[in-house]
């Protein structure tokens, strides 16, 4: 798979997706003018990222994945998607790749560090909670 | 009780162009610099939300909303220790008794019962864009400190005039 990067704007998130470093980062804002068309060529990524692994031997796969969220702000439509990848996540988990998701949230934000535990318990991984001020 | 200091007072129609301005604009008050962050957050995503909600539900013939005046409003004010955000907007008659079962829905339930709605709510709507089952509302009412207040006046026979206001705490 080829490394998907994606710029960050003023009202959508800096996206890396990188296979070499098997070191995925979302980070930024996310409230963009059409969340579906921001969001869906993530999702074939790791659609097709999840069909090239299941396609190797368990010797051939990357063993280890980190995933980082960093997100200053969500809006409620993003949420969805952003639930859609965890759950992309989900099916690397069954081919045996260990996903570490590291969630970052500032200490006085409540609400995001809540978000991040709500995401988990739905998708059924496991997070790492960051507090980014400690 | 203690007048009312205006942070936004926004007139005109909605696009994604002007809610960029009414953000910049709530960005760069010094009311909203003064908050406390989780505070700023909520504020700053009621007003997301706020206007995400326009987009929905408003009447798609805006000809007639120019016509009998009604464009949106999105309006910031500070009393004491609220942030007040009022938004309005002309929708079309159908769509009222979904929008009222909503907010009345969202405004019955606890934190708890909340929660489960959202639960509810996104995992059905994942990856579609209609009108859905009202996350912005429940996020909104998550955030909220008191009720949703709302209220629709009849303008004719196709429209209506939707009004809801959110406090958030400073």
């Amino acid at each position: 798979m080829e490394k998907l990067v994606i710029e960050p704007t003023f009202n959508s998130p800096s996206v890396i997706l990188d296979p070499e470093s098997n070191q995925f980062d979302f980070s930024g804002e996310s409230r963009p003018e059409n969340v579906r068309k921001f969001y869906l060529p993530i999702l074939e990524w790791l659609d097709g990222y999840a069909k090239e692994q299941s396609g190797m031997s368990r010797s051939e796969r990357s063993s280890n994945l980190i995933v980082q969220f960093n997100f200053e702000y969500f809006n409620s439509t993003s949420a969805k998607y952003i639930l859609d990848i965890f759950k992309a996540l989900n099916v690397l988990n069954d081919l045996s790749l260990k996903i570490l998701v590291k969630w970052l949230y500032e200490e006085d934000d409540e609400d995001m560090l809540e978000v991040g535990q709500e995401m988990s318990r739905m998708s059924k991984l496991d997070f790492e909670y960051i507090n980014t001020d400690a | 009780m203690a007048k009312a200091e205006v942070i936004v007072d926004f007139k005109g129609p909605i696009s994604f162009a002007t809610m960029e301005m009414i953000l910049n604009k709530l960005r760069s008050s010094e009311a909203f610099n003064a908050m406390k962050k989780p505070a700023k957050k909520r504020l700053y995503g009621t007003v997301v939300e706020s206007i995400d909600n326009i987009y929905k539900y408003a009447a798609r013939d805006q000809t007639t909303a120019r016509s009998k005046k009604k464009l949106p409003v999105l309006a910031i004010k500070k009393r004491g220790k609220e942030f007040i955000v009022t938004v309005g907007n002309l929708v079309t008659n159908d769509v009222v008794e979904d929008l009222k079962f909503k907010l009345d829905r969202v405004n019955q339930l606890d934190n708890e019962a909340l929660k489960s709605l959202y639960e509810d709510v996104i995992n059905k709507e994942a990856g579609v864009d209609d009108n859905g089952a009202g996350l912005g509302l429940i996020t909104m009412a998550l955030r909220a400190e008191k009720d949703i207040q709302y209220s629709f006046s009849l303008m004719d026979q196709t429209h209506s005039f939707f009004q809801m206001q959110i406090t958030i705490n400073e």
